[in-house]
């Protein structure tokens, strides 16, 4: 616990010495819940946050994307589902694979990126809503399949019960919440840090170039194909590893059904929300719709629930329900108020 | 340094372009000119890649701008095809292949034998009938060999095939990245020499890290030759007009061409900013081949070496200045004579 505090405290300072840009900003608020848990165990808060963590991957990953590359994927959600049952089928105890967790991230990471290059290839000529269309319909597509393939994917039972990722013999689930919580914080940190990478890169000027003119980019000798390529691969890879991660933390690949479309359209407010293309900006938009949606709204129909207020029978006066209500509210002012997001993407020199 | 040999340039019943021949030799600066609607910017299109043109050839550099079919390019559509027909096969066998070789070999609590698995695979396969495997791998390969065909057969030409071979272009309207500064855009025209690496641009590994030092220099140069030094770190779009289209130039500059093309570089600048175009333009010609499009007749004749004549697609005059001012049809179609000029 010592170590834990230390280290919250190392990074606070480490973060503070950067730039104070909202990226670091987030970060250091994200360790708030994380001191929360340490000084008053046993609230749960870091359990309840975790899904916040595992959008803000997704939303990441289809940020490279959509805010990156402009090509609009609707289908996040078949990648996420990619990722865990790849991660289930490798890690069950019903399956002779029962490989360690940590590799079955990595694979999840690969099968990912496999199937953003073969999702990529033939769709690199499409453009906007001709693309849409295709990506929603291999969402469904992927779901589909993993329900009727049930000798491989038991079906609609899902995969359980799934090893937690472990470090030094701590497992990282629901038995030590807040090492799980500190844990998916570094595996943002450390994706962020990537993805600045290439934001800063030819390759991350290549998808702005791509996004803004493809023609124009063309002709001046971008390669439009792989460029694409690059985007689709990592974007889908970034998905995958959200969905192991998910299913690694809840022990359970849970049934094909919650890989749907409108988890696909929640990924995609994330990103509209918080700032296409910009880090900083999906982060926040994780931290606001999804805070609000499955943290928020779910602690506030229990309040109501336990306070005699409402019961589960009256659907309309049970928070939990007014989920996608919010979301469409939410989208709708979006794009009246502010539609370049809540942190329009920080356009400016890449090479800084 | 480029030729074009009978181009023919048509949209359905539109003929934009028709039969259009010329030569332009390594080190001039060639003026294409003409009324509005005359194909100029058409032509442009066709010899740049945009758009297929319907006849005739274009050759830069004395190679047609198209990748050859090379060895290659059988290798990889063979290889594709290959396995594409072998995923038709897995797929259709799936369940099948997995009872036999996981389900029915677990052996609870001991590891998994992966090589095993590989010969548990392979006399599954062997035990099946030829002929029931045989109709889904080739239906599989012939998809996925065609596919590859018709990806490289798309991708054979256009602009960036132009752009390897030496070609770019500035736009009639200004076509910049909107989200880039400037030196950005010019930095997109420079990375292109050496291919995009990912991970070298994730890991920003020491190699990247030294192309592209050397870049951004090579990057502020270009700029400070088109006068943009000092805007080198304003978005694109804020930057006053005149300053969009010379960057445009600096962009294309990048891309180190043998032959540039410039659409209507002087369209929207006063005269001042005109004489300014007309220097860089000067110091451009000594580097590159300039084909250029314009309106402005005292800028053509200041810097043309030779001026090609377009009126409804079609060429009507090709010569030195002096020749074209003095041309009958010329004259008559587009340059009007000095009284029809005084009576407006």
């Amino acid at each position: 616990m010592k170590g834990s505090i230390f280290s919250t405290i190392f990074l606070s300072v480490l973060f503070s010495r950067a730039k104070a840009s909202p990226l670091a900003v987030l970060l250091i608020i994200s360790l708030l819940p994380l001191l929360f848990e340490l000084i008053f165990p046993g609230h749960g808060i870091c359990e309840r946050l975790r899904p916040i963590l595992i959008f803000a991957i997704l939303g990441l990953g289809l940020n490279i994307v959509t805010g990156n590359c402009g090509l609009l994927n609707l289908g996040v959600a078949g990648f996420m589902a990619i990722g865990a049952y790849t991660f289930g089928i490798l890690t069950v105890p019903i399956f002779p694979f029962q490989i360690n967790a940590w590799l079955g991230l990595l694979a999840s990471l690969i099968a990912g990126a496999a199937a953003g290059f073969v999702l990529g290839l033939p769709t690199l000529r499409l453009r906007g809503d001709y693309l849409a269309v295709v990506t929603l319909g291999f969402g469904e597509i992927i779901q589909d399949v993993i329900r009727n393939l049930d000798t491989i994917t038991k079906g609609s039972q899902g995969l359980n019960p799934l090893p937690a990722l472990s470090i030094l013999g701590v497992e990282l689930n629901n038995s030590h919440p807040s090492l799980s919580y500190f844990s998916l914080l570094i595996i943002i940190f450390i994706i962020v840090l990537l993805l600045r990478n290439l934001n800063k890169s030819p390759v991350g000027r290549a998808w702005s170039a791509v996004r803004d003119d493809e023609l124009a980019a063309g002709n001046m000798g971008v390669p439009v194909m792989r460029t694409k390529l690059y985007a689709f691969t990592s974007g889908a890879a970034l998905s995958s590893l959200a969905g192991a991660l998910w299913a690694s933390a809840l022990g359970s690949t849970g049934e094909p059904g919650n890989f749907d479309f409108q988890l696909s359209v929640t990924a995609l407010c994330i990103v509209i929300v918080g700032g296409l293309g910009n880090l900083a900006g999906v982060l926040l938009g994780a931290a606001v719709i999804v805070g609000f949606n499955s943290v928020f709204l779910v602690e506030l129909s229990q309040f109501l629930n336990s306070a005699g207020l409402s019961g589960t029978q009256n659907v309309l006066a049970t928070p939990a329900n007014w989920k996608f209500l919010v979301l469409g509210l939410v989208l709708i002012l979006m794009m009246r108020l502010a539609p370049r997001g809540l942190i329009p993407a920080l356009k400016g020199s890449s090479s800084k | 340094m480029l030729k074009v040999k009978n181009l023919s340039l048509r949209f359905g019943g539109l003929t934009a372009v028709s039969d259009v021949s010329f030569c332009v030799e390594e080190g001039e600066t060639f003026a294409v000119i003409g009324p509005n609607g005359a194909g100029k910017t058409s032509l442009f299109n066709a010899i740049s890649g945009v758009y297929r043109p319907t006849a005739g050839e274009v050759l830069i550099a004395g190679s047609k701008s198209r990748l050859p079919f090379t060895m290659s390019t059988v290798l990889t559509v063979f290889v594709s095809a290959l396995l594409t027909g072998c995923a038709a096969v897995l797929i259709l066998n799936l369940t099948a292949l997995w009872d036999a070789v996981i389900i029915n070999k677990f052996i609870y609590d001991a590891a998994f034998d992966w090589v095993d698995c590989f010969w548990g695979s392979v006399a599954y396969f062997s035990a099946q009938n030829t002929s029931f495997m045989a109709l889904p791998f080739l239906s599989g390969s012939i998809v996925g060999g065609l596919a590859a065909l018709k990806i490289f057969s798309s991708t054979r030409v256009g602009p960036e095939v132009c752009c390897s071979f030496g070609l770019t272009r500035t736009f009639q309207n200004v076509r910049l990245f909107k989200d880039l500064s400037a030196l950005d855009n010019v930095l997109i025209g420079l990375q292109n020499g050496r291919g995009l690496n990912f991970f070298s641009s994730l890991f920003h590994l020491p190699s990247l890290r030294k192309q592209e030092a050397a870049n951004y220099k090579k990057a502020l140069e270009l700029l400070a030759l088109v006068g943009l030094g000092l805007d080198a770190e304003r978005l694109a779009t804020q930057l006053p007009y005149g300053s969009q289209r010379k960057l445009e130039i600096a962009r294309a500059l990048a891309c180190n061409p043998k032959v540039l093309l410039l659409d209507e570089p002087a369209a929207g600048m006063n005269t001042t900013e005109k004489l300014a175009l007309v220097a860089i333009i000067k110091r451009i010609g000594a580097l590159v081949t300039v084909i250029l499009i314009e309106h402005d007749m005292q800028v053509v004749m200041g810097i043309a070496n030779r001026i090609l004549v377009l009126d409804y697609g079609s060429q009507i005059a090709l010569g030195t200045p002096a020749e074209i001012c003095v041309n009958q049809a010329v004259i008559n179609a587009y340059l009007g004579t000095s009284s029809e000029v005084a009576s407006v």
